[in-house]
């Protein structure tokens, strides 16, 4: 157990699907050999395929207190990198037009936007996601070398790349497949929570720079944090997939508006234009609270009243959305 | 009732005894000792000179085992690869071991080679072909510390008392020495070792060179299938023999 826990809260109604943060992953993280497949944080469309494909039917993750079974996702779930022939073009004089290489079949946001339909209206919203860094990691306990690790002060959980071998049974466990291999390296990699941004006071990259100022950042056992009251005070964010029994410290606002068109005013849960089934699935039956909760908050600011949780998840600056402490750092001599 | 009682206590005994032995502190049983050529040729002839270096040596054939089902979800895997056939040559102040078993699929790839330009700095980076593909390896086991009489660390990668180091072999990735003081412990340690592989007709042949071992060391070995998902504790191994 942990002595402290960061966190991650997404408000979905405020993601725009830019991709901002996954670039700002990538080019921090996986800009290496053997990486060019993987995105340590990826924004994909849902209801979707998912990136890896099917990710959330494929297993993992704990029933009963014992760890389930899982395929390996294969290179054509997750899409092959692929890379253009620029220097035949540019530099070698070659008429070809610049096309990519291998030829793209899959990929993290193959069906952008195409989302589901609920009756005749099409409905989609988007899912960022990083590694949960959950509080009962199960790729944790798969790991039979115990390369990965949670840290005590701040939860982060990490795979130590001089112990791993690369057994991937931490692939298989995670129920939110969020660890990658790197074949170059023969070791398996996940996101960081950049935990070595935070050490320095620095927010993490995908949240200083989403645009859409939907992540807020902090320790979720400090009552100051911005996380802390999203989760535990106003109890409007809740993790995916509860059920898979890891308990994640990503949270999500769940998108609660709007109802159906040419229904303003309903509310979402008379007529939804996505089905809550489908939020159920994602979020557990907590979402029906969740969603009510947010509607409220709603109605009190449009009839002059004054929202703290609505306020807060405007998140204007980043001394709002983010509570970083930077950490004393031993130097070693 | 007595009898079936009685039955029961032996064979409850013949259990325990052997699982003592594969834990630690037992002597190996007559019939796991293999026997080392005094070979006049030099070590890099029997590592690099191939089958025709390894003729006149004498052959072992060692039965493997399969490790039981380490983890509740893993898939079952089946007997595929039941011995190893073991040579053994001391020459020029090393101990060559080859290790030949047949494998009828060929579990090994090219890697890519990787710059030494930091990859930032580079147009082109080398790519993750497959995420999902083991390879065929093989290992040999020996104490840490040698001579140190009947007393044989746990099979099991060694124990607290009896540290053990494991020369791996892996097809794609090559030779790397570990160390390890029981299951889970086992680490890397930056050192590699001269090995040597051929393919051919379905049957592996590797070659290890080691350091000399004093008669009466015991050596272990393993065998990874990649194309069964073969790695860690998912293998074939023989149990300890002992150097004659």
């Amino acid at each position: 157990m942990s002595k402290h826990q960061y966190a991650m809260v997404m408000d979905l109604n405020k993601c725009l699907g830019c991709q901002t943060c996954t670039i700002a992953c990538k080019k921090l993280w996986t800009d290496r050999d053997g990486t060019g497949y993987m995105y340590w944080n990826n924004v994909e469309t849902s209801p979707g395929l998912g990136y890896p494909r099917q990710w959330d039917r494929i297993g993992g993750g704990w029933k009963d207190g014992s760890l389930q079974p899982s395929p390996l996702p294969t290179m054509d779930d997750y899409g092959h990198a692929w890379e253009y022939n620029y220097e035949q073009r540019l530099y070698e004089g070659k008429k070809q037009p610049v096309m990519p290489s291998p030829e793209p079949k899959s990929g993290c946001n193959w069906d952008e936007d195409v989302g589901g339909m609920n009756e005749d209206e099409n409905y989609f919203f988007y899912l960022p996601r990083i590694c949960n860094h959950c509080t009962h990691p199960a790729c944790l306990e798969a790991c039979p070398r115990k390369a990965i690790y949670k840290r005590e002060e701040d939860g982060i959980v990490v795979i130590d790349q001089d112990r791993c071998q690369g057994y991937r049974y931490c692939i298989k466990a995670c129920p939110y497949k969020k660890i990658y291999f790197n074949e170059v390296t023969g070791r398996s990699e996940k996101c960081i929570f950049c935990y070595p941004r935070l050490e320095k006071g620095e927010v993490n990259a995908c949240a200083a720079q989403c645009p859409g100022r939907l992540r807020f950042v902090g320790l979720l056992d400090n009552p100051e944090s911005p996380v802390h009251k999203l989760v535990l005070v106003h109890k409007v964010a809740l993790p995916l997939f509860p059920e898979k029994g890891t308990q994640p410290n990503v949270f999500y606002v769940p998108p609660f508006n709007p109802p159906k068109r040419e229904n303003y005013g309903k509310s979402i849960q008379d007529d939804p234009r996505v089905p809550l089934d489908y939020l159920i699935y994602l979020f557990g039956p907590d979402v029906k609270d969740v969603i009510t909760r947010l509607e409220a908050e709603l109605k009190k600011t449009q009839e002059g009243g004054r929202s703290e949780a609505l306020q807060l998840l405007i998140g204007r600056d980043a001394e709002t959305r983010f509570h970083i402490r930077p950490q004393f750092v031993q130097i070693q001599l | 009732m007595r009898i079936r009682r009685l039955l029961i206590t032996a064979s409850g005994v013949l259990l325990l005894s052997s699982m003592i032995w594969a834990q630690a502190g037992a002597k190996p049983a007559a019939g796991q000792s293999l026997s080392v050529a005094a070979s006049s040729a030099s070590a890099d002839s029997l590592l690099k000179g191939g089958p025709a270096a390894w003729n006149q040596i004498a052959v072992k054939r060692v039965a493997l085992n399969r490790t039981p089902p380490l983890y509740d979800t893993d898939e079952p895997a089946t007997l595929e690869i039941p011995s190893v056939d073991v040579r053994i040559a001391r020459a020029g102040g090393k101990l060559l071991v080859q290790l030949s078993w047949r494998d009828p699929t060929h579990d090994a790839i090219t890697l890519a080679e990787v710059s030494n330009t930091p990859p930032e700095t580079r147009f082109r980076k080398v790519q993750t072909e497959a995420d999902d593909r083991f390879f065929d390896a093989a290992a040999v086991m020996i104490p840490s510390r040698s001579g140190s009489g009947a007393i044989a660390p746990s099979l099991q990668m060694g124990d607290a008392e009896h540290p053990v180091e494991i020369y791996y072999w892996n097809a794609t990735r090559g030779a790397m020495l570990m160390q390890a003081q029981g299951r889970g412990t086992t680490r890397r340690t930056g050192q590699d070792f001269p090995a040597n592989s051929a393919y051919q007709n379905g049957q592996w042949n590797v070659i290890f060179e080691l350091p000399d071992l004093p008669v009466g060391t015991t050596v272990a070995f393993a065998v990874w299938n990649g194309s069964q998902k073969d790695r860690d504790g998912r293998k074939y191994f023989s149990v300890w023999q002992v150097l004659e």
